[in-house]
C-alpha cells in the first residue's frame, strides 16, 4: 500500500475533517483586531503623554533641593508610558501574524508602529482629544491620579515653595490669591519674575515659585500662568 | 487511488487543494507529488531514519488536511506545505530531545542523497557527501534549514522566507552565516585533503 493511501485511510478511519473556513477567518479577524487595536491605543497613549508633558512643568525640578530624581519620576505619566510600550509590543508581535507581516524585520515593525503612534497621537493631541480622554479616564477610574491632580499636588505645596490659585485682586505689588482649596493668600510680587502673558484679571489662574513667610503670606520669585487649555480659553 | 496518477499530473497544486475539499481522494495527489522531496528534506534536516521521516510526513499531511481551508492564495502552495512539514519536523525533534533520545541517525546516512542511478557517482563523492552531512548536523538548526532549502531544495529567498517565516534580508544574512559556519567546520575537517 502506498503511503498516500495509508494517509487517506487514516483520515477516513479517524474521521478527520478540515477545520471550517470560519475558524481561520475568526483567527485572522482577532489578529487584525489586536493589531489595529494596539496601533490605535498606542496612538492614544502617546497623545496623553504629550498632554502630560504640556501640563507638567519639568522646570520645577531645578528649584528642588532634594530628591530630584524621585520628584521627576513622580511627574512622569508612568501609566501612559507603560501603556504605550505595551501597545507597541502587542502591535509589533501581532503584525508578524498578519498576512505577510513576517516579511518585515522586527526592528522595522517597531519603527513603523512607533511612527504611527507619534503621528496619530500628535494629531489627536492637537485636536484636543487627549485632554478630553484623560479627563474622562479620571472621572471613570477612581484609582487613577489624573494629570491635573498630579499638577495640583505639586503646585499646592506652599511649604515647599510652590503655590497656585486664581487672582482675586492686585494692589501695588501685593496679589490677593485664592488657592484651589479656597484659602486666601497675600502674595508679595516685589522683585519677582512675572511672565508677560499674565494680565492679573480676576479669576485668572496662576502658579508661582517662592517662599511661604507665614500661614497666609507668600513671597513670589517667579509667577507664571497656570497653563493648559483652560488658560487659553480664559483669554478669549 | 480511483483517479490515477495521470489525472493528478494534469492538476495544479491549487486545483488539488480545491478538489480535495470536495473529494478526499484528490488529497493523495498532493502527497504523491511532494512525498519524495519532503522525505528527503526531513531526513536532511533531522538526520532521522526513513521510517521516522515517513511518520513525520504523515503527521504533517494530516495537519495540512486539517488546515486546508487556511490556505491563502497569496502564498505559494509548495512554500505552505514546506512550512507545515518544516514545523512538524522541528517540533518532532524538540519532543525527541525532551524525551532524551539521541537524534543522530545510525547507519542510514542517506541525507544528502546522490541519485542511486547516477553512473558517475564515485565512492569519493559519496564519502564527501557523508562528511558534508556530518558537518551540516553540527550546525544550528536554523542554519541547516536555510542551507538545505537554498541548495538542496533550490528555493528562492522569497520562498525560504515563506517557509521559515523570516524576512528575506534575514534569510540572506542567515545563509551567509551558515555558509561561513560550514566553511569553518570543513576547514577543521581531518579528512580534508
Amino acid at each position: 500500500m502506498e503511503n498516500s493511501e495509508k494517509m487517506i485511510n487514516r483520515i477516513r478511519q479517524e474521521n478527520i475533517h478540515p477545520l471550517p473556513k470560519s475558524v481561520f477567518q475568526l483567527k485572522r479577524l482577532l489578529i487584525g483586531i489586536a493589531f489595529t487595536g494596539a496601533l490605535l491605543l498606542g496612538a492614544l497613549a502617546f497623545s496623553i503623554i504629550l498632554f502630560a508633558i504640556q501640563q507638567t512643568d519639568f522646570s520645577v525640578i531645578q528649584h528642588l533641593q532634594h530628591s530630584r530624581l524621585e520628584f521627576f519620576l513622580g511627574l512622569l505619566p508612568i501609566l501612559w508610558l507603560s501603556a504605550l510600550i505595551l501597545m507597541l509590543a502587542v502591535g509589533t508581535y501581532s503584525a508578524y501574524y498578519t498576512g505577510k507581516g513576517y516579511k518585515i524585520k522586527w526592528t522595522k515593525r517597531v519603527l513603523l508602529n512607533t511612527l504611527f503612534s507619534i503621528l496619530f497621537g500628535t494629531l489627536f493631541f492637537i485636536s484636543g482629544g487627549a485632554r478630553k480622554l484623560e479627563q474622562a479616564f479620571a472621572i471613570r477610574m477612581h484609582a487613577y491620579e489624573s494629570i491635573q491632580e498630579k499638577k495640583l499636588k505639586i503646585w499646592m505645596n506652599p511649604e515647599a515653595g510652590f503655590l497656585s490659585g486664581s487672582v482675586e485682586s492686585i494692589q501695588d505689588s501685593t496679589l490677593n490669591l485664592r488657592d484651589f482649596n479656597n484659602k486666601i493668600w497675600l502674595v508679595n510680587l516685589r522683585g519677582a519674575f512675572i511672565a508677560p502673558v499674565l494680565s492679573f484679571e480676576t479669576g485668572e489662574k496662576v502658579k508661582m515659585i517662592g517662599q511661604m513667610t507665614d500661614n497666609t503670606h507668600f513671597n513670589a520669585q517667579e509667577l507664571r500662568p497656570w497653563g493648559g487649555p483652560e488658560q487659553r480659553h480664559q483669554k478669549k | 487511488m480511483p483517479y490515477g496518477k495521470s489525472a493528478c499530473e494534469q492538476l495544479s497544486d491549487l486545483q488539488i487543494i480545491q478538489y480535495s475539499l470536495i473529494e478526499l481522494d484528490y488529497f493523495s495527489c498532493l502527497y504523491d507529488r511532494y512525498e519524495q522531496r519532503l522525505l528527503a528534506y526531513i531526513k536532511r534536516t533531522l538526520s532521522v531514519h526513513s521510517e521516522e521521516a515517513e511518520d513525520i510526513l504523515q503527521e504533517a499531511f494530516i495537519k495540512i488536511w486539517r488546515n486546508l481551508n487556511e490556505f491563502d492564495q497569496q502564498f505559494n502552495v509548495s512554500s505552505w506545505i514546506y512550512r507545515i512539514v518544516h514545523n512538524e519536523a522541528i517540533s518532532y525533534a524538540r519532543k525527541k530531545r525532551s524525551f532524551g533520545k539521541n537524534n543522530i541517525v545510525g547507519n542510514e546516512t542517506v541525507i544528502l542523497q546522490i541519485p542511486a542511478d547516477d553512473a558517475d557517482q564515485s565512492l569519493a563523492e559519496t564519502e564527501a557527501v557523508q562528511i558534508l552531512q556530518q558537518h551540516l548536523n553540527q550546525l544550528p538548526q536554523q542554519y541547516r534549514s536555510v542551507l538545505l532549502l537554498r541548495y538542496m531544495e533550490s528555493m528562492s529567498y522569497e520562498a525560504i522566507s515563506d517557509v521559515l517565516k523570516l524576512p528575506e534580508g534575514t534569510v540572506a544574512t542567515q545563509l551567509n552565516r551558515a555558509k561561513s559556519a560550514l566553511a569553518k567546520l570543513i576547514g577543521k575537517n581531518p579528512f580534508k585533503q
